[in-house]
């Protein structure tokens, strides 16, 4: 087990490099004057000039990739070029926002989404259409539409709910509720939408197997076996689509944070992708990457744990 | 995002194999599907000849008439920021966003689909290497990629959508390798690679074949994933500000919100429209394979009024040799199974059967694959599958109609009453759970023992069908035992529970002839010892010969000819039977197991419809 | 199984807190909007559409950034609404007799927030660091030769040349001080030391989000404090921010989109106009160096008549706006109303002027477009100029190539949003003078330069008078073509007063307070 983690820990480090290499590179590549869209319009060109030197602008690209990688090994990814905070604390400070906003959409998700599927594939007909249609709707729809939707109804008119901004699960747990709700409801419908569809068609085909009929065969009720057996080998593949959508989760944490002006990595991620802030845009990356590698661990162990076949000795 | 609405691959891999029939003819009589159809054609034709529809031009701004409400200036839909007239912009995006999106899902297909085949089918290097690309791919954040494919080609829908179809390819090449790797070692594949087909061959007509249909629905997923993407690009100003496209005008309409909300009604309609037609033709083709591969669906409840059809004559049944004073325990009258099809008929597997099974008799059940034992068999049980249903007779269990009998009552009947033994040793295990803990969940179930009493008790079993070490195969999964192993731990679970009536169903014919013969051993055994009721399926008379008292011969979903076993060895009247007797004579042995057991599977299932 | 178990005990809980909440809803929302009423205390919680960009007093930015250097940094000199330059730090100020010696007497009970006294050193050493900073507007102080503190509170300031912005300038980023010993401590970027009525609260602070300030006790000026606190609020989707509003979130904020005006007032916000910038074509071509008719100032009066200046307002501006062909601002001197008017849309005039210079047929003009201006609005400027024959084709750049494009002198002519004054004298060295950085191309003409000079040097009367020249002068030789003066909107709640500031995009700190 411990190898395991170890070996695929490794693998990970080796995947962030090249993913770091890979987006230092394409980021140059689409920087455009950035000393300029620094300073703004009042500045003079000699200011411009200025800042290329201190920023290390007028170096050659792989002088400053090693420089670059040399401080990211140890951990200092330098400060962003907007607002001057060293990218590691910028980071630090938002994700445990963005997190508690992207587990608290999984677990929603996980829970009505499974819910759902497994009806819809229990009921089939009409209960299967209306998952089917709530699905494709929740899919079809741009978040942002759904986000104001909320918005204008549960917060501004109904008041349920603060409209925007976030109050830290510590300081208040029911102010901290009252600013994630809504965005995890926003984000959670799309993946809801695939998780339920992701249940029913493995549901379904385990429901098929044969060792449904045997189990059943033995006096084990429909409802025993569906809980304790079919959903824990449908479990897999359901898995499976929640560690992508996880990763999806955290790109439309983006897009949320950003209407319900949450202080999550949203904000710094639309900004600094706009402004052009590569030290903070790699921060992010090498941050996001870090957390795909750990979400696939965690789940390729939870596999191993549903699937006996697929367990690590 | 990009992710959502794909359907497990494995799923629809193994289901298209069987759909060898018109899958276009088929959705167009699926409702679902004939709407979606009809709707994308709609869009499509649109597109084709916008310049032949739009009124005006889509281009052409008129600062006089920005914001134009509806109908005025007649602009049907109203002008939009610029003045330009909404309804013409409309049909002219739906061209450039249905190409983009369409652009986009070429790409991705063309990448993830030779990958996966080449990954699939050679496996080894290429593989791995595919799995690392992708890993990137998905690691690497992709409007980083984007922005930076903007910066260096300028804004061109074209290269941004070739970008995204890169990033999307990974689905494809999932579906790809999976469906690839399910067939590379089938029957076909190594048949047609031992006669010598090239490699190249064997992917363009055997694999690519099997992939087609889930890429096809694959592709009408992505898609509508690709116009939602393609206009959150342009939303973010990555496209080409001058190509009038989905995106551009719900951009457009975003920023006139709260001016004049109606804007974002139209694009928001075209996508939300054109992605629900997408999504659910999709589904609908899905649904149609899973019906080709003989899958029913829908069960109407309406169709109760179906009217059985036992046509046909009497069968022949053979004097009792000598008088049996042991009870009827189960009496099948005139038992009729069907599976509700789609339209509302019913298709008959079982047309009238009629069988006893005295106490402590073993009763054998023959004939070929498809003449309806199994479905008897199941629909004793009552586990029949879904859309499967006694349509008429009765199944008189012990004094108990269980044709009849509540849900809850039947479960009672089951594993304590009537057990069952699979044909399939293998898949007729949980994969996910311990045997050990399959054979104590039932006991306590069913017998309300405790787990140390039932752990006991499990062991006892384990050992009394003579597995060499108990304790070991008591805490091994199932991928951990052989066939034969695993047979044995469902005899063990068939008797676990001290039933009156085991049902049989073909347990050798997925083992080998050495082991066949064991399990017979076995079972003739236990009937001895526990004097339980036997009713074997099988189409092997030599486990009829073996086992049986008496011998109901099946063929098309009847009883042609019953009586004692050693009665109709003797003297088999019924053409069918005798043709039986010649086919063994002839091999001078008994069917072994030959036919792959999946595909008997399925043309039992395909007789089910 | 125990999922499902687990998910109605989540549910639970979640309604449970629902119920909490709704009634905590309606106190938060009511202790955000508290300032108001007692004259003192409570928080004002601003909207701001720009996070802070640094702290350090030698970096400070101006602007849209000014409440954070007003918050935690006091000013030598202090410009009232109407950018009259009052006492701030400085009680007295002179200038010596050719204007290039000015003396300044600091009060002597201002400390700063690290205990020390404020004096003359510091200021020195202030001014002296913003002139090497990397603050955008660090050419403010392009013409201070030297500072030096003369003693405790005496400083003066040795101009290389005569500034007639210089108190102004003062008055702004260029005139914070910040203690002698720390203005070239990195720290200060994140965690400032300064003088100003409120105190950084690092911890509640969360960077790019949300600044959140805590009234400094021992302010020299306590009648300026408002409020106990200040939280400086940052709303980048006006989604978003018109959400805040209408949730009764803020008390005061900028605007991200005019369009959401209506729903502001309509929510029981006040509208605060005040103007800053001019938009509209930027002709710098005209030498006629890259597109030979825009050497000819018929072609460049073609242009100006044939913009129906209304009409952009009404889509560009939302209609937050004054149509004008001049780019001096309202509040200068030289500003004359006339020229607000002086070329009135005239299709047939400009195809005449154009017929008159040669260019009957029209002719073609590269100009650069960018995203992050709606797509629309390019399509209605190019079709202005469509009407008398002009083709623009625009070359796509990105946002961030769009300034550096400009300013490489690539394109004969552009569209671009330039901020008027605040002064005559920084609006010609903005982009009026040969080394403008708006005036890429280099163009000049004697008469011009001559009237620079004179604002410079000249008398108040003689330099407001030669500006009043140079304006009109500018207006008819179409240096440019102006659309209009956007509006910048303020919106403050009905607790808060607002006084917008003249030459600024939101009032100064000290002019937001409770009703």
């Amino acid at each position: 087990m411990l190898r395991f983690i170890l070996r695929r820990l490794l693998a990970g480090v080796i995947l962030l490099f090249a993913v770091s290499s890979l987006a230092y590179l394409l980021l140059y590549l689409g920087a455009g004057d950035i000393a300029r869209q620094i300073l703004g319009q009042e500045a003079t060109q000699e200011q411009v000039q200025q800042l290329n030197t201190r920023l290390g602008l007028d170096q050659p690209l792989l002088t400053r990739y090693f420089g670059w990688l040399a401080g990211a090994v140890t951990g200092d990814f330098g400060a962003s070029w907007f607002t001057n905070q060293p990218v590691i604390a910028a980071i630090t400070s938002r994700l445990a926002v963005t997190l508690s906003l992207v587990i608290g959409t999984v677990t929603l998700t996980a829970i009505v989404g499974t819910a759902l599927g497994v009806w819809a594939a229990r009921k089939r007909g009409a209960a299967d259409r209306t998952v089917q249609i709530v699905s494709v709707l929740g899919f079809a729809i741009p978040g942002f539409l759904i986000a104001i939707f909320l918005v204008n109804l549960f917060a501004l008119n109904l008041k349920l709910f603060r409209p925007t901004g976030y109050i830290p699960i510590g300081t208040s747990f029911t102010g901290w509720l009252s600013t994630v709700t809504l965005p995890i409801i926003a984000l959670a419908i799309g993946a809801i939408a695939a998780i339920a569809a992701q249940v029913r068609g493995s549901v379904i085909d385990t429901m098929r197997q044969d060792w449904v009929r045997t189990l059943r065969s033995r006096g084990l009720s429909e409802n025993r076996v569906l809980y304790k057996h079919v959903l824990r080998n449908a479990g897999g593949p359901a898995l499976a689509v929640l560690a992508v959508q996880f990763v999806g989760l955290l790109g439309g944490a983006v897009i949320v944070e950003q209407i319900f002006a949450i202080p999550g990595l949203g904000p710094i991620a639309t900004q600094s992708t706009g402004q052009g802030d590569i030290p903070l845009v790699m921060g992010l990356v090498v941050v996001t990457a870090a957390l795909v590698v750990v979400v696939n661990i965690v789940i390729e162990i939870l596999h191993g744990f549903l699937n006996p076949k697929a367990r690590i000795s | 995002m990009s992710e959502s609405a794909i359907i497990p691959p494995t799923e629809v891999a193994t289901e298209v194999r069987a759909a060898r029939s018109h899958i276009g003819r088929r959705i167009l009589k699926n409702p679902t599907g004939l709407a979606a159809i009809i709707v994308l054609s709609l869009i499509v034709l649109s597109a084709i000849f916008a310049d032949l529809l739009a009124p005006m031009s889509p281009t052409t701004p008129n600062i006089q008439e920005v914001l134009a409400p509806p109908g005025e200036g007649g602009h049907v839909l109203g002008a939009d920021s610029a003045g330009r007239d909404v309804l013409s912009r409309l049909l002219f995006a739906t061209r450039f966003s249905l190409a983009g999106a369409l652009w986009a899902v070429l790409i991705a297909a063309v990448i993830g689909v030779t990958s996966g085949l080449i990954a699939g089918y050679y496996q080894k290097f290429f593989e791995q290497f595919s799995v690392w690309v992708i890993s990137i791919i998905q690691a690497l954040p992709g409007i980083v990629v984007l922005l930076a494919a903007r910066a260096v080609v300028g804004p061109s829908l074209w290269i941004i959508m070739a970008v995204f179809g890169l990033i999307l390819s990974p689905a494809f090449y999932r579906l790809t390798y999976a469906a690839v790797v399910g067939v590379r070692n089938e029957l076909y594949v190594d048949a047609a690679r031992v006669a010598g087909v090239g490699d190249l061959s064997i992917i363009g007509r055997h694999i690519l074949s099997v992939v087609r249909a889930p890429i096809i629905i694959q592709a009408a997923l992505l898609s509508g994933i690709g116009i939602a993407v393609q206009s959150g690009l342009d939303f973010l100003g990555l496209g080409d500000p001058n190509v009038p496209t989905w995106g551009q005008m719900l951009s457009d309409a975003f920023s006139r919100m709260y001016q004049q909300p109606l804007l974002l009604v139209w694009p928001a309609a075209a996508i939300a429209f054109t992605s629900i037609a997408l999504v659910l033709f999709g589904n609908a083709l899905r649904d149609e394979l899973e019906r080709a591969a003989g899958k029913p669906k829908k069960r109407r409840r309406g169709s109760a009024a179906y009217t059985p059809d036992t046509s046909g004559p009497a069968p022949v049944v053979h004097a009792e040799d000598r008088e049996d004073g042991r009870p009827t325990l189960l009496e099948v009258n005139d038992l009729v199974v069907g599976y509700d099809q789609p339209d509302g008929t019913v298709k008959q597997v079982v047309n009238g059967v009629s069988l006893k099974v005295k106490k402590g008799e073993v009763h054998g059940l023959i004939g070929e694959s498809g003449s309806g034992k199994t479905q008897t068999a199941w629909s004793i049980l009552r586990l029949l599958p879904a859309g499967g249903r006694i349509v008429a007779g009765t199944v008189f269990f012990d004094g108990k109609d269980l044709a009849h009998l509540s849900e809850k009552e039947m479960t009672k009947i089951r594993g304590r009453r009537i057990s069952y033994i699979p044909q399939e040793p293998m898949s007729n295990l949980d994969p996910s759970f311990t045997i050990g803990s399959q054979l104590v969940e039932p006991m306590r179930v069913t017998l309300g023992i405790s787990k140390a009493e039932a752990t006991k008790r499990a062991l006892g079993l384990l050992a009394r069908v003579g597995l060499p070490n108990p304790q070991k195969t008591f805490d091994s999964y199932p991928h951990e035992v052989s066939g034969g192993q695993a047979q044995r731990v469902l005899i063990a679970g068939a008797v676990s529970c001290e039933p009156d009536l085991i049902i049989a169903d073909e347990p050798t014919t997925a083992l080998d002839v050495t082991v066949q013969a064991e399990i017979l051993d076995l079972l003739r055994e236990l009937q001895n010892d526990l004097h339980v009721a036997i009713l074997i399926v099988t189409h092997n008379f030599g486990v009829v010969a073996d086992l049986c008292d008496r011998v109901s011969v099946m063929q098309h979903g009847k009883i042609v000819e019953t009586g004692p076993a050693r009665s109709i060895f003797k003297d088999p009247r019924h053409p069918y039977t005798k043709s039986l007797f010649d086919a063994i004579l002839e091999d001078g042995a008994a069917r072994g197991p030959l036919a792959h057991s999946a595909d008997r599977n399925m043309l039992e299932e395909g007789a089910a419809r | 199984m125990f999922r499902l178990k687990r998910a109605a005990a989540v549910a639970l809980a979640a309604t449970l807190a629902l119920a909490g909440c709704a009634a905590g809803g309606g106190e938060t929302g009511g202790g955000d909007g508290s300032g108001g009423g007692d004259g003192g205390g409570g928080t004002l919680t601003w909207g701001v559409i720009a996070p802070a960009s640094t702290f350090a007093q030698k970096d400070m930015r101006w602007a849209n950034e000014s409440p954070y250097g007003q918050a935690v940094y006091d000013s030598l000199l202090r410009a009232n609404p109407d950018f009259e330059v009052e006492p701030n730090l400085a009680t007295e100020w002179e200038y010596n007799e050719d204007n290039t010696v000015l003396t300044l007497t600091l009060r002597d009970d201002v400390t700063f927030t690290n205990g020390e006294t404020l004096t003359a050193e510091d200021a020195a050493a202030s001014l002296l660091a913003f002139k090497g900073g990397a603050s955008p507007n660090a050419t403010l102080l392009r013409n201070l030769a030297d500072a030096r503190a003369i003693d405790e509170t005496t400083l003066e300031l040795t101009l290389g040349a005569p500034d007639p912005g210089m108190l102004s300038n003062l008055t702004q980023n260029a005139g914070l001080v910040a203690p002698a010993e720390l203005v070239d401590d990195p720290a200060m970027a994140t965690e400032p030391v300064g003088s100003g009525p409120y105190i950084l609260n690092t911890g509640e602070t969360v960077v790019g989000s949300s600044y959140v300030f805590d009234k400094n006790e021992d302010y020299w000026k306590p009648e300026d404090q408002h409020y106990d606190k200040l939280v400086l609020q940052v709303y980048t989707d006006p989604t978003a921010l018109l959400n805040a509003v209408q949730g009764g979130q803020l008390n005061v904020t900028n605007v991200v989109d005019k369009t959401t005006v209506p729903q502001m007032e309509a929510a029981g916000y006040t509208l605060n106009r005040s103007e800053l910038d001019w938009s509209g074509f930027l002709i710098m071509d005209r030498a006629g160096t890259l597109v030979p008719a825009l050497g000819d100032v018929r072609v460049r009066q073609a242009i100006n008549f044939a913009l129906d200046r209304e009409a952009l307002l009404a889509t560009m501006g939302a209609g937050f706006g004054e149509p004008t062909t001049q780019i001096f601002a309202p509040w200068s001197p030289s500003f004359d109303e006339e020229l607000d008017e002086f070329y009135e849309y005239d299709v047939d005039r400009a195809k005449e002027l154009l017929a008159e210079a040669g260019y009957e047929d029209g002719f073609e003009v590269t100009m650069p477009q960018t995203p992050s201006v709606a797509a629309s609005t390019w399509t209605l400027m190019a079709d202005q100029l469509a009407q008398i024959g002009i083709t623009v084709n625009y070359e796509q750049v990105q946002a961030t190539e769009f300034i550096p494009g400009i300013l490489a002198a690539k394109y004969p002519m552009t569209w671009f949003q330039l901020q008027m004054g605040p002064t005559d004298w920084q609006l010609s060295q903005f982009q009026i003078a040969e080394q403008a950085t708006w005036n890429p191309l280099r163009y000049t003409t004697p008469e011009v330069e001559e009237w620079i000079a004179t604002i410079q040097t000249g008398t108040e009367d003689e330099a407001a008078e030669a500006g009043q020249e140079l304006n009109r002068y500018l207006v008819e030789n179409a240096w440019n073509a102006p659309f209009f003066r956007p509006t910048v909107t303020f919106m403050s709640d009905a607790n808060t007063e607002a006084v917008p500031q003249t030459g600024n995009a939101v009032p100064y700190l000290w002019n937001v307070q409770p009703k």
